[in-house]
């Protein structure tokens, strides 16, 4: 009931960072029930961060479940300061940085594309599949990466540039341009 | 559309695309919870035993074997971003030799002693070393840079295994520093004509079995001008199919601060990132000019402009900033009109100000997304303002203002805490609105990086504020507005 009342609310009500602190402190006394709560809010946000370093849906999806096993792992080192879900899309970071250079050592050139679209999700509403793959293939990878962080992870601008070692001033400027893309791009397509 | 509401449609979208599978996460972390594996400060004990009396051993059995071994070169294991360094190893994976072998390597390794400091560690903690080193330096800190990591030996099988470990060094200490860059690696057979094609080309014979494999694609292409490419450069052009010679990196910026109008200005400052593999294929050029950020991308094969605004600058007679940039030679209004549009429009918006009040001011030229705009930050009242003026028309594009008088009036507040309301009252002053005037206010305290803040939102009209007050003393640590078109 509980699960599923969070999955219905998931982009309505994002959790305080003390709700977040105390998940994670949960989990590192092995509470599995407080990383299966711990997904349903942050799943979306951390495969967000995963595909929009990998640009590749199913690279992002496996990244998705490595970062919640690596969060379990390592819950105990994490201390409350700052932003904790900030500790969680950092490590999601890191480990699509390692995926992306396998994939590079591997000369899997087909990475190099954005591929937002996972393959087993077949009823994809026509909407979404422009918004997600052809608007955001308009943006730069890191106009991408902002605006999708932004969106879903509840990161402010500073704590988005700060995950990703940028200016907050680069952040902000970047951030505004490609609302202004994906808004221009909507447009269009409402004229059709 | 807002830009919430544009957000609420990717996030949305996001969600029904993103993995659900809670199961397979718990499952992962049940199989791991069974294997815990318990670390101990006594299991070290033996392995250190263990350790001491393999070197014993060695130390007895090896007798005057050691010091041949000790000078024989088993393994060259070079490093290639566009400086190339070598390292000739012995048999137990130690430096003997650390060689520049180009000019940029040169200066790379010039704060180790030009190489001789590494010599005698470790190979791992010397390609640790000169692998930061080459980023202090600015080589691998964006996506498309790549390093080449190169093993010749004549055990195949170590050279496998020195290839994987020095992978591994190397991706350690670029995931430590945030780095993006792609690390490639590969074994060499020893192959003397390479060799001294590599050696009269001042490259590392890894460097030159890349280069190779180009040449193999397009025999058209020679080994000698490749060879001024960097790892990225031929990376790229090895995965384009090697198309043709691209122009490299300083013609590329050549091509783009003559086609700026910069050419004759020695103040400018540029950097380059090759896309080789991107259609078309081409340099993107950032110069920097007055504090002023002009971006180009030029075709990689023909050094024609693809992209970029052409622009024509003339000195103000100070000589400190260009006061004339544009398509046509356009004139620009100059830092005195923009200085004055800004000021009107801020007493404007407070009638009880005067603009002879104003104690300093600074106006910078600058341009965004191809609008040259002027930066213009002025003091008055108590009043730090921002003005964002079209330096062409004239016209407000943004402005901002942080009132001090509010943060000097809240500063001593006797509990370390100003309170909700008054942090609300100077995020509304500050914003230049009353609470009537807002919807969705929120208000939240929380804990900063260092210190306890407010974190306060609202909306007017379709604009959103969001600022961050320090609770302590009132201070506005940090502000955004968006503004819906």
């Amino acid at each position: 009931m509980l699960l599923e009342m969070i999955q219905t609310t998931e982009y309505e009500t994002r959790l305080s960072r003390k709700e977040l602190d105390q998940f994670l402190f949960r989990v590192a006394a092995g509470e599995t029930e407080a990383l299966s709560l711990l997904y349903h809010y942050s799943r979306v946000a951390v495969y967000a961060t995963a595909l929009s370093v990998l640009k590749n849906a199913h690279n992002a999806q496996d990244v998705t479940q490595d970062t919640f096993v690596r969060v379990w792992e390592s819950a105990a080192q994490y201390r409350s300061q700052g932003s904790p879900m900030a500790w969680i899309l950092t490590i999601a970071r890191n480990l699509a940085l390692t995926k992306l250079r396998q994939g590079k050592r591997q000369a899997e050139l087909d990475e190099e594309r954005w591929d937002a679209i996972p393959a087993e999700v077949p009823n994809i509403t026509v909407e979404d599949r422009r918004l997600i793959q052809e608007a955001l293939s308009g943006l730069s990878d890191e106009e991408r990466r902002i605006v999708l962080l932004h969106a879903v992870s509840g990161l402010k601008h500073r704590e988005i540039a700060e995950l990703l070692k940028l200016p907050l001033a680069t952040v902000l400027s970047k951030y505004h341009r490609a609302l202004k893309k994906l808004r221009m791009f909507m447009k269009g397509d409402d004229a059709l | 559309m807002t830009n919430q509401e544009l957000e609420q449609r990717l996030a949305g979208a996001l969600s029904r695309t993103a993995p659900d599978d809670l199961e397979g996460v718990l499952s992962r972390c049940a199989e791991q919870k069974g294997d815990v594996i318990s670390v101990t400060r006594k299991k070290k004990y033996p392995v250190m035993r263990n350790l001491v009396a393999a070197c014993l051993t060695v130390a007895l059995v090896g007798g005057g074997m050691i010091y041949q071994q000790a000078y024989a070169v088993t393994s060259i294991v070079s490093l290639d971003v566009n400086p190339s360094i070598e390292l000739k190893v012995n048999k137990r994976e130690c430096v003997l030799v650390c060689e520049a072998l180009n000019a940029e390597a040169e200066a790379v390794l010039a704060d180790m002693n030009g190489g001789a400091d590494l010599e005698g560690t470790k190979l791992n903690v010397a390609v640790n070393a000169i692998v930061g080193t080459l980023m202090r330096n600015g080589y691998l800190d964006s996506i498309s840079s790549a390093i080449l990591i190169s093993v010749e030996d004549g055990d195949q099988t170590r050279a496998v295994r020195l290839q994987q470990e020095l992978t591994a060094e190397v991706d350690t200490v670029l995931l430590a520093q945030a780095s993006e860059a792609a690390v490639f690696s590969q074994t060499v057979k020893k192959d003397v004509a390479l060799e001294k094609q590599a050696k009269e080309n001042r490259i590392s014979t890894g460097k030159a079995s890349l280069i190779t494999q180009i040449t193999e694609r397009n025999h058209e292409l020679t080994f000698e001008k490749l060879s001024a490419l960097s790892v990225e450069e031929l990376k790229d052009l090895l995965e384009a199919g090697a198309p043709g010679m691209p122009i490299g990196r300083e013609a590329a910026v050549s091509a783009a601060k003559q086609y700026a109008g910069v050419s004759g200005l020695s103040s400018v400052q540029w950097e380059v990132d090759a896309e080789l593999d991107d259609v078309p294929a081409c340099y993107e050029v950032d110069l920097y000019i007055s504090g002023m950020e002009l971006e180009y991308a030029v075709d990689a094969y023909s050094s024609k402009v693809i992209r970029g605004t052409p622009v024509t600058i003339s000195k103000n007679s100070s000589g400190a900033f260009p006061d004339s940039i544009g398509t046509n030679g356009e004139k620009l209004i100059g830092e005195d009109a923009a200085l004055d549009a800004a000021v009107a429009d801020f007493c404007a918006r407070y009638p009880d100000l005067r603009s002879k009040d104003i104690t300093n001011h600074c106006v910078e030229l600058d341009m965004d997304d191809g609008k040259v705009r002027y930066d213009v930050k002025f003091y008055l009242n108590g009043y730090e303002v921002d003005y964002d003026i079209d330096a062409k028309s004239g016209c407000v594009l943004e402005w901002d203002a942080d009132h001090e008088g509010l943060v000097a009036e809240t500063k001593i507040a006797a509990n370390g805490d100003v309170g909700r309301a008054k942090a609300m009252q100077i995020a509304l002053a500050h914003a230049g609105l009353t609470e009537s005037q807002t919807t969705r206010l929120q208000i939240e305290k929380d804990k900063g990086n260092r210190r306890m803040v407010y974190e306060i939102e609202f909306k007017e009209g379709k604009t959103e504020y969001e600022y961050i007050i320090d609770a302590a003393t009132g201070v506005v640590l940090e502000h955004e507005k968006d503004r819906d078109d």
